[in-house]
């Protein structure tokens, strides 16, 4: 929350640069081979709040352990898209939709399947880092601790690999039990990473997770997805074209709620074979 | 900051700057509307704290005398004639005082015009029979102004002192006096003298003890007087039983009184001992034989007097020991016995004068110089004094203003006597007390009473106890319903349904309480108390009903349970509901009929009525008004608020929190509890705060459907009287800056400091709890 303390991280920030450019051309190089490419279908989907029809018959696949970028300016419709995918919409009311969404080739809208379950197979990390008030050992048990998990070993087994995973472990082993709101914004998005993979989901939905941050603390985070996607299958919607093209291995370009090119990353960004896209990722609209 | 064109003039090293264009400059009308509301709202700030400090100095105002002592100051001396004086008396106003001398003349000293032209300054009145035969003894009563004389030959007369304040032209007021006597009438044996006289007079009873020295040998006879009433006015006056009573005098009398109502004789020995003999109208029996200092080496009894209303006498020990006996009924025996009721602080010597209070229970005793106001129920001392002069007889005014002290020489002393709350003080207030007629301490609160010589009773205890029994009550149904109300709301109905439902409560919230206590007072009331189980049935089962119908709802298969969206719900609790209170509310006389029987103890018979039951299984009492039906009117008033509030705090918990934990796999009821609750808990406390002050304060529904009965018990089916409905009721009958008007000063007072170390702690909770549970930023 407060400046200073990321100041003893900015010293090592000419070091991140470095490694990032590392990143992008490791993940260029990723590809499709030994995976299921169709962890993630999406089947005509349309989607309505109310009247209005926001999501246009998209049918696409997520593949599993890559990291898949959702762009397209704003309104376009890839965040709810996202909030599909675990049914965070439901909260809201009038929404209506068509299509099927099926993960491993099940239906997320089967009535005899509990929301709470998809939940907990998919993980979630919000535009605003949202720790909940209370320690940040409990921010992250906080899954274990709502599915009646209350072994303390296991708990705290499950806080080490978490915050480790998290990148986050060194930083914050010794304060486990001070509010989760003494860190930085940083570790707070860290920490919202940390308490998403708790459960050990297989999908990791990424709703903006880097647009509140500084650079610094934005490399952080774009380490932590390189080496999260090797166990798991993320999502992620950004608005930042060079994070797109640093962090995914494949990209889906949406305007106005209809998916207008998905491809390899480096084809997007290098040679789109949409015109809007080309204008959209050199900058010209958005 | 003055510039003329409203301009503030930034100059640099005092060379002026160069004019700005216009459209940079400031208007003066806004830069002076602005400095001018800056102050005004600085001057209402500082208003409201002003006011509230002035509400609490005014209230400390009205209470800080009732925990002043006396002030006694003399104001004026008279020389007196001298003589052999040996009781004095005085009328309402102490103007017009007398003494007595031995030979039975009354001296009487005018005190406002002493050297006046007239022969009022100093005049002597003697009853007519004096001439006939001398007086023996004679016995004072200070509250009836009557004299009992018992002559050398065995016989008795009373006097009345008569004082008859007159309104001249001339303006003032002139008290006259005149002495009514009835005839010599023979008590005991006829010739000889009475060493002791006593008599009582009730009005339709009157009483006459005395006591003669027959060789040597004390005897004690006793007559009751008839008078009977004529066409032509009272007819005289004569004995209608004499009763030889010297067996009870197993020794040398010290002392014989008779209360004013003319049923007993308080006969103290020499040893110590006294003999209550109880008068039924025609026999004596003796009811008791107590020795009140018989802890002490020497237990004779110094002196013996009756307290305003001769149900209490106040007694001295030769060492100076003070002590009262009071009469009250014993429990145990079933009958009216005397019991040392309190203990006073000890004088060093044995009383010589005593003088009752005519207004309360005061009494002036003393002995040599030394003299002490005291106050017989909080055994507090008012007042005490070395005076510089040695005291002969002295008397406490009738209208509790006055001391009149006679010295040695032939001098009387008047003193001024400043005490308007003689009552008052923490004993009164806060401790338990033993009142008269009363077999133990307790907390009473009792303001007004049948008779003139009633005293207050001014516990504030049963107040603060009422006051905190229907707070609980009403917080006790209010608190779960609102709370629950508050979350299902904020988190689980639809917004839609929430629009309408949030500004009803508000509604609620608006109906005048004095409507709700109506309502409680002649409907609910009525119906509660005829159907207790059914209640106590509908109160279970409809809890009941809900969680069975959580439990069911969650285990039905999805397919049918999806036919409603989430949120809905209600539409099928909602009359499973109506269905399980309808179902309670028939069954409860069922229950009564199979629980709550009791055998009719004329008939034999067994009666189903928990009305009945509850009183004879708990002992306690059952009440139609009572703290449940107040609890639950008064809930219905302090619901809304709590609940609307509270829905505030609920609905302003950032959406993140729940989208976060309902991502993490948690369920609706889960996100509520664990994450928005506890985040919202310092607004939550602020809404439960204000409800209870909101009960603590309430008013009118308390006055209406509690009864109002003092009581210190938390039984929820007898009523109580709370600190505010105390007020509102009795500050129509507390005469204006009396001790009632001041106490209840003090209620409000102390209600005043409850609220505010409610809040006071309330806050600081509340500070704490934001602070753990601040969203971030």
């Amino acid at each position: 929350m407060t400046a200073n303390r990321d100041t003893p991280t900015r010293a090592a920030a000419p070091n991140d640069v470095q490694q990032r450019r590392v990143a992008v051309s490791r993940s260029a190089a990723a590809t499709l081979e030994g995976v299921n490419a169709q962890h993630i279908q999406v089947k005509d989907y349309s989607f309505f709040y109310g009247p209005t029809q926001v999501l246009f018959d998209l049918t696409m696949d997520f593949p599993e352990r890559h990291v898949t970028a959702l762009i397209g300016p704003s309104g376009c419709g890839k965040s709810t898209l996202l909030r599909n995918i675990n049914r965070m919409n439901d909260l809201i009311d009038g929404i209506s939709h068509q299509g099927d969404i099926q993960i491993d080739g099940s239906s997320i809208y089967d009535p005899y399947l509990e929301v709470i379950s998809l939940r907990k197979r998919i993980g979630m990390v919000f535009q605003k880092s949202n720790p909940f008030p209370k320690s940040i050992y409990e921010n992250i048990v906080y899954s274990l601790r709502v599915a009646g998990r209350n072994k303390k070993s296991e708990l705290d087994e499950t806080v080490e690999t978490s915050l480790k995973a998290a990148a986050l472990w060194d930083e914050v082993k010794d304060r486990l039990q001070e509010s989760a709101f003494s860190l930085s914004g940083g570790q707070m998005q860290r920490l919202c990473i940390a308490r998403a993979i708790a459960n050990r989901p297989e999908i990791l939905l990424m709703d903006e997770p880097c647009s509140a941050l500084d650079p610094i603390a934005t490399g952080k985070i774009e380490d932590l997805i390189h080496d999260l996607k090797k166990e798991y299958t993320i999502i992620i919607v950004t608005h930042n074209m060079q994070q797109a093209a640093r962090v995914s291995d494949k990209t889906a370009f949406l305007y106005m709620g209809q998916l207008i090119e998905y491809d390899e990353t480096e084809k997007i960004f290098m040679k789109p074979s949409e015109a809007q896209t080309e204008a959209y990722v050199s900058g010209r609209f958005g | 900051m003055e510039g003329t064109e409203g301009w503030v003039d930034i100059s640099v090293n005092g060379t002026p700057s160069k004019p700005l264009p216009e459209r940079f400059v400031v208007a003066p009308a806004t830069l002076w509307f602005d400095r001018f509301m800056n102050h005004f709202i600085k001057v209402g700030g500082l208003s409201i704290i002003v006011a509230v400090s002035l509400i609490f100095f005014f209230i400390l105002l009205q209470i800080l005398p009732l925990f002043r002592g006396a002030r006694v100051q003399e104001y004026g001396s008279l020389p007196v004639p001298p003589g052999d004086y040996v009781l004095m008396g005085t009328d309402e106003w102490s103007e017009l005082p007398f003494l007595l001398d031995t030979a039975g003349s009354l001296h009487f000293v005018d005190t406002v015009e002493p050297d006046g032209p007239h022969d009022r300054g100093h005049f002597v009145r003697a009853p007519a029979f004096l001439e006939e035969v001398e007086a023996a003894v004679v016995r004072y009563n200070e509250y009836q102004a009557r004299l009992a004389y018992g002559t050398v030959d065995g016989r008795f007369a009373i006097v009345d002192v008569k004082y008859r304040p007159t309104f001249p032209d001339r303006g003032g007021r002139e008290v006259l006096v005149n002495l009514e006597e009835t005839p010599l009438l023979s008590i005991g044996r006829e010739g000889v003298a009475l060493d002791m006289i006593a008599y009582g007079d009730s009005g339709a009873r009157k009483l006459a003890a005395a006591v003669q020295q027959v060789d040597g040998r004390y005897e004690l006879h006793v007559v009751s007087l008839a008078q009977r009433r004529t066409l032509l006015g009272p007819g005289e006056l004569r004995v209608d039983q004499a009763y030889d009573l010297t067996d009870y005098l197993d020794g040398e009398p010290a002392h014989v009184v008779i209360p004013s109502d003319a049923d007993a004789l308080l006969i103290a020995m020499q040893d110590g001992r006294v003999r209550y003999l109880h008068y039924d109208g025609r026999v004596f029996t003796e009811r008791q034989v107590f020795q009140p200092f018989a802890d002490l080496a020497n237990s004779r009894i110094a002196s013996m007097d009756f307290l305003l209303g001769d149900v209490s006498i106040v007694m001295t020990s030769v060492s100076g020991e003070n002590r009262m006996y009071s009469i009250y009924r014993d429990p145990d025996k079933d009958m009216r016995i005397w019991g040392h009721t309190k203990t006073f602080a000890s004088m060093d010597h044995a009383a010589a004068f005593y003088s009752a209070g005519m207004r309360n229970k005061s009494f002036l005793i003393g002995s040599g110089r030394f003299a002490s106001l005291r106050y017989a129920t909080t055994k507090q001392i008012r007042w005490e004094d070395e005076l510089p002069f040695d005291i002969r007889l002295a008397l406490l005014g009738p209208r509790y203003d006055r001391l009149l002290f006679l010295d040695a020489e032939d001098t009387l002393h008047f003193y001024d006597l400043r005490d308007p709350h003689p009552q008052a003080g923490w004993k009164t207030y806060f401790a338990k007390i033993q009142y008269e007629g009363q077999a133990e301490a307790s907390y009473a609160w009792q303001s007004t009473g049948g008779r003139d010589d009633f005293e207050r009773k001014l516990s504030l205890v049963p107040l603060i106890i009422g006051t905190l029994k229907g707070t609980f009550y009403a917080m006790f149904f209010a608190l779960p319903i609102a709370l629950m109300a508050a979350l299902y709301t904020s988190q689980f109905l639809k917004p839609e349904i929430k629009r309408f439902v949030k500004p009803t409560m508000e509604i609620m919230a608006s109906l005048p309480s004095v409507v709700l206590g109506f309502l409680a007072a002649l409907w609910l009331a009525p119906i509660v108390s005829n159907a207790v189980p059914s209640v106590i049935l509908a109160v279970v089962g409809v809890t009941v009903s809900a969680y069975t119908f959580g439990y069911v709802w969650g285990h039905l298969p999805p397919h049918i349970r999806l036919r409603l969206k989430p949120g809905y719900e209600f539409i099928v609790f909602v009359p499973v509901m109506c269905l399980a209170a309808y179902a309670c509310w028939t069954l409860g006389p069922v229950m009564e009929r199979t629980f709550f029987l009791v055998t009719d103890p004329s008939t034999g018979l067994q009666v189903a009525d928990f009305r009945l039951w509850f009183p004879t299984v708990t002992g306690l009492g059952f009440e139609q008004r009572n703290a449940f039906v107040v609890g639950f009117v008064m809930g219905f008033a302090v619901i809304p608020i709590i609940f609307t509030i509270s829905e505030d705090a609920l609905s302003n918990v950032p959406d993140a929190f729940r989208s976060g934990s309902l991502a993490l796999g948690a369920s609706r009821w889960q996100t509520a509890v664990n994450i928005v609750l506890p985040t919202a808990s310092a607004g939550i406390f602020s809404a439960i705060m204000i409800g209870l002050g909101r009960a603590v304060g309430e008013t009118m529904i308390v006055v209406m459907a509690t009864g109002n009965t003092p009581v210190t018990e938390l039984n929820p089916f007898t009523g109580m009287r709370t600190l505010s409905a105390n007020i509102a009721v009795e500050l129509p009958e507390a005469p204006y800056l009396g001790t009632l008007y001041r106490t209840l000063f003090l209620g409000a007072f102390v209600l005043f400091l409850m609220t505010f170390i409610v809040n006071t702690v309330a806050e600081i909770l509340r500070q704490h709890l934001r602070e753990k549970y601040r969203a971030v930023e």
